[in-house]
Formats: structure tokens, sequence, C-alpha cells
């Protein structure tokens, strides 16, 4: 008997339970829809069109006459895209390599359990709270020939001293260096003195009683064991590399002539001034492809990571 | 193989004294081990014989030589760490050899003695693992890989085991105990766990409060505790401790104690009882020595049966336990599963003082010898 009892009791939770669970199994969906909505149109919707845009030959206005791969032949034969390129290809890679070198070094200095961490992080991380606008602008003061570093050396006495990259063609993608290194090396120190905080205070005791110095005890177990860091930092560096627009619209404007222009300033100025909407998208297509070269392989390792663990 | 001498080291913080002067010596090969509450000061002390913390006053001998200034690699010691201290960025063969590279041994040899510690701690199958790919058992013997491969004088162990299960940990318990038989090295060991203390130790050192409490053999620190907090600290479950009354009795000093009924109790130590003739002292008594009668006993010099009431029995298979009250003290008796016992009754059981041990009530000092 109590058995049955006990059988009718579940049959009831289960006949009372789709009703219940179709709403509880809804709510989240409903409450995500807008956002998947916007997501879907505004990013992949327009992705997808740029590309099809790409093998167009539109020009001021989009049309649909498609040409193939005419707008990517056009864009490596154009001598400007091919000083984007370049210019990416140095920047990025010195940004990026010297961002990481100071970040860490930043990183190991300040952990060394000195006075007024607080204040001195709060300082080197601070660049990063501004847009590159602002940074862009700031630097251009500093480094314009005429009221910047150059003039103050000169009025110090230092006569011959000269200081003009940025008006220079072949060393003003130094000069995005220097603002971008600026900015984003306090975000990298960050990120690795979050690391290096988390770092088994015991595994350097027994570094030290193995008879490692601090350099070899940073070179072979701590820095190496921050290899996550490492990585997240590059991938953020990398595509804050590629897709880096407002910082030379506000240093140098691709100036002088067109001698420091990145992509994404190649990209607008085709697409949104000079009535090459086709030829624009390609060249976005292939920022995208840069992109997605850099994150793939970050995605692949996370997800196998997790499933590791 | 190395002996160690600690000389009145002292270790301040600002204002605050860590360590209060400690003094230990140990003969080469012993087995020391630093047992004490947390906060104690003993993990100071075993990073002060380690280097890794500097003292502020004292001085620390091993194998004859003062090291008190030495840096750690210079002392010739290793150590096993609580959280194991594993390099996760190096399979387990290159963790245990860190150590000799650094030394500069030459590579075949760092090889040879890499498999010499593996085949010794049956650690051969990891060694191309990651730290990561193992478990917490075999990351504990890693680690003791690790402080093998140098084969150095003397041998650290800071809470080795409490990160690991119960069971674990009373397997790697009688490992460290083989192979400090095999190794013969001296080895100084931190725990808070008095059970580990005593079946490891050669040696125990109790501390509290940055000094140490006793210094002894486990049997010595379990028979003869120096004051209250030696004798409830060392032993589960703990020392009872009897507020009894010193009274005088057919030309004898004994102790007064409130059973079921008033109770008097002989004592061994009769000279030192004297000065406390109608006061009030605390009589130590372990559980063992609070039994159901046994007939072999009977008529013994310190024993003396008497009626207690019965609170509560924790059966523990071996042994039951009977929880009562003596001289308005909780009191844990051990005594035979056999023996009828009943929460709420009252039953016979035999008090043996022959090993009781008197305490003063207000210093906590022991009086007897």
């Amino acid at each position: 008997m109590n058995k049955n009892a006990a059988n009718a009791g579940s049959g009831a939770t289960q006949a009372g339970r789709p009703a219940r669970l179709s709403l509880a199994d809804w709510m989240p969906k409903i409450v995500m829809a807008p956002t998947v909505v916007a997501a879907v149109v505004c990013i992949y919707g327009y992705m997808i069109w740029t590309a099809v845009l790409s093998f167009t030959n539109s020009r001021m206005l989009p049309s649909y006459k498609f040409v193939g791969l005419e707008q990517y032949e056009r864009l490596f034969m154009n001598d400007r895209w091919i000083v984007a390129l370049t210019n990416l290809g140095v920047f990025g890679g010195l940004f990026i390599l010297i961002c990481l070198f100071l970040g860490v070094m930043l990183a190991i200095f300040l952990d060394q359990k000195i006075r007024a961490e607080g204040a001195i992080r709060t300082i080197y991380l601070y660049p990063m709270a501004i847009s590159f606008i602002v940074t862009g602008t700031a630097w251009k003061w500093l480094l314009n020939p005429t009221n910047g570093i150059e003039k103050m050396m000169i009025e110090l006495g230092f006569e011959d001293f000269r200081f003009n990259w940025l008006s220079d063609p072949d060393m003003v993608v130094y000069c995005l260096v220097i603002a971008a290194v600026w900015q984003a090396s306090g975000f990298v120190m960050a990120l690795f003195l979050a690391g290096l905080r988390g770092v088994d205070g015991e595994m350097i005791k027994a570094a030290q009683l193995d008879g490692a110095g601090i350099i070899t005890t940073y070179r072979r177990i701590i820095l190496p064991s921050l290899k996550p860091v490492f990585f997240s930092a590059l991938v953020i560096l990398s595509h804050i590399a590629i897709k880096s627009f407002d910082l030379v619209a506000a240093l140098t404007n691709g100036g002088p002539g067109y001698s420091s222009d990145l992509p994404a300033n190649f990209m607008y100025a085709h697409a949104f001034t000079r009535s090459q909407i086709g030829l624009g998208a390609a060249s976005a297509m292939v920022m995208l492809g840069c992109v997605l070269a850099i994150l793939i392989p970050y995605l692949y390792s996370e997800l196998r990571g997790e499933r590791h663990e | 193989m190395a002996n160690l001498v600690i000389e009145n080291v002292k270790k301040r913080y600002g204002q605050t004294e860590i360590l209060k002067g400690i003094n230990i010596s140990i003969e080469a090969g012993e087995f020391l081990i630093l047992v004490g509450p947390s906060g104690c000061g003993k993990s100071t002390l075993m990073n002060s014989i380690a280097g890794l913390e500097d003292v502020s006053e004292g001085r620390i001998l091993i194998d004859n030589n003062d090291v008190t200034y030495s840096s750690p690699k210079d002392r010739d010691i290793a150590m096993v760490f609580q959280s194991y201290a594993l390099y996760p960025n190096m399979t387990v063969a290159q963790n245990i050899s860190f150590g000799l590279e650094m030394r500069k041994v030459p590579k075949d040899e760092r090889e040879a003695e890499v498999q010499r510690v593996a085949d010794m701690l049956q650690i051969g199958h990891l060694l191309k693992r990651k730290p990561a790919q193992l478990s917490g058992g075999q990351r504990q013997r890693v680690a003791m890989g690790r402080a093998l491969a140098r084969r150095p004088k003397m041998y650290l162990f800071d809470e080795p085991l409490s990160n690991l299960d119960a069971k674990l940990r009373v397997e790697m318990r009688t490992e460290i105990k083989k192979l400090h038989q095999k190794l013969g090295t001296t080895i100084v060991y931190v725990t808070h766990d008095q059970i580990e203390a005593m079946t490891l130790a050669d040696r125990i050192a109790v501390m509290k409060d940055g000094e140490v409490q006793q210094l002894g053999t486990p049997q010595e620190i379990y028979d003869n505790p120096t004051n209250l907090f030696v004798a409830g600290f060392m032993g589960s479950p703990a020392m009872n401790f009897v507020p009894a009354k010193v009274v005088e009795q057919n030309g004898a000093f004994a102790l007064e104690l409130q059973a079921s009924k008033p109770t008097v109790v002989p004592f061994p130590d009769q000279e030192s009882l004297k000065p406390y003739l109608g006061k009030e002292i605390l009589l130590g008594l372990r559980p063992e020595m609070i039994t159901e009668p046994q007939p072999h006993k009977e008529g013994a010099e310190f024993v003396v049966t008497a009626d207690i009431d019965v609170e509560v029995t924790e059966p523990m298979g071996a042994d039951t336990m009977v929880l009562t009250r003596i001289s308005e003290a909780e009191v844990n008796c051990r005594c035979n599963p056999v023996y009828p016992t009943k929460a709420g009754e009252t039953i016979a059981m035999m008090l043996d003082t022959s090993k009781a041990v008197a305490f003063d009530k207000d210093t906590g000092e022991r009086i007897d010898r």
C-alpha cells in the first residue's frame, strides 16, 4: 500500500512538472533574446555584409555586382595598404614586445614588498583609463618639434638637440609605439602583478633552498609558471595593435603623407571618405583574418585547457 | 648527518617577540619534532633553521658550524613544505634534479640520482609527469624526493602531511618513519598534530607562545609533562585534570575527590604534597588510568575503586570512553567494551594513581617529580 501511495505521489509530480518547467525553461531564453538578436544582427550580420561587399564593385554606395577577388587584388597592389600593413608589423611587434618586457619588469619590481605600492600601481595603471584619443593628443604635443621635448631641451641649452620623429616619414611609426607603450604597459604590469601574487611563497623558499639565486628563480620557476598570463597579455595586446585607429587619428592623422597609416585608418579612409566601399570592405576582411589568426589558437588552447583540469 | 644546536634564539617583529629564547640541542641522526598550537612560533623556528628568516638574537649550529648568518643554500639542508611547493612548469624528474643542477652536478650524475630517489620512493613511473597531473600523495612523495636528491645534512619537514586525507596521512607517516630509519639523517619536523609527534619523534619539543615548554622523548613527555599545557596538549583523549584537596589520612598525604561520593586516593610523591596540605591542587590522570575494576590490580598500592556517575558513553570499538564528572571536572575514562556502562547509571570504576601527576592550581606548574 505504501508503495502504491509513493507511486501515486511521484505520478502527480510528474504530471505537474512540465507546466511549471516550461516557464522556468523559457525565462532565460526570453531574458537573453534581445542581446542575442542585437549581437547576431549588429556584429555577425554586418560582418557578413562586409564580407559580401568585399566581393562587389561598391564605390560610394553598396552595389551587388560581384567581381570576385578583384578588390583584394587592388588592395594588395595599393602602395598605401602595403605601407599600412608594414606599419602594423613594426608597430604591433615593437608595441607587444616592449609592453611585455616593461610590464613584466614593473610587476617584478613592484612585487618586492615596496612602500606605497598601491599609489605606484595606480600611477602606472592610470594611462589605461584614458582614451587613445587623449593619449594621442598629449603625445602629439610632447613630440612636436616646435613646442615639445625638442623645444624644452633646446631651451635647457642643448642647442643641437633634435627629436623630430613625428615629422620624419621613416620614424613616425615609432612615435605611435612610444605613445601606445606608455598607455598599455601599466595594464600588462597589473596582469603580471596579479599572477605574481598568486605564486606560492613556499615555492620560492624551496627554490632558495635548492640554491637558485633571485634571477634564476624568476627565470626558471616564477615566470614559466605565469605562461597563461603571458598568453592573455599577448592576445590582448595584439588585438589592441590590430584595431588601433584612434591613436593614429589623434597623434599623426596618418601623416606625414600616409607614412603612419595603420590598416584601420586605411579602411576608414577608403570606406567612408574616399568612396571605395568595396576596397575598404576587403581591407576590413583582411584585418578580421588577422584577429582570427590570433584568437582561434587562443580559444582552442583555453578550451582544451579547461577539459584537462 | 649532523647535530643541531639552537642557542638562545630570539626573533622579534617590531615590538612582538615571536621566539623568546629557544634552546634546543639534538644529536646527529635524531628525529626532532616541534609541536604546538598555531601561532606558537614553531614554523618561525623552522624557517630560522632553514635560513629563510633571520634571527634577532642567538646562534644556530649545524654539524658544529655556526650557520646563524649563512644563506639557506649554504646550510646544506633540504625542506619539505606543507603545500609541497613543487615547480609547476617542470616535470617530476626536473623537480627532483633542480637542486643538483643549481649545484652544477653533471647531467649523468643527476640522472642517476633521480633514478635512485625515484626507486626509493617508488615514483619511477611518474618522472615524466607535471605536478598538476599527480594526486596529493604522489606530490607528497615527489616533494620528499626533491629533498632526498641532494643528500643534505639535515631534512626539515614543515607540516608535510596536513594536506593529505586521514588514511593517506597515516600511511605517509609510516613511510617517513621508515625513511628515517633507513637513512639515519637528522630530521626536524614541524606539526600541530600530537599523534604525529608521538609516533615519529625521537625527541619532541612542545612549544607555546614562542617558548619551548618541554623537550624530551615522547614517553617522557607523555608520562612526565612539566606543566598543565604540555599535559593537556599531548595525548588523545587529553589528560583529565581533577581539582583535589590535599588531606592527611593514616599518617600519609592523600587527595580527596568528589566522585559519586567523596573518595580519597593515595599519591606517590608524598613530599611534594606537604606544602599544599588543606589546599586544592589539580590531579592529572590519563583516561587509561580510570578503568573498569580489574581483578589483577585489586589491592595494589595506588589503586582505589570508586562509584562514578556515567554521563555519556562513546564506544570506539577497542575501548569505550566513559564521560563522567569528578570534583566538577569533566573526566574521560577508558573502559573495556564488555564492561556494562550506560548513561545515567552509577558504576564502579578503578582509579590508578601510580602514574598520576599533580599541578599547582594557580601557576599550572608540575609539583611532584
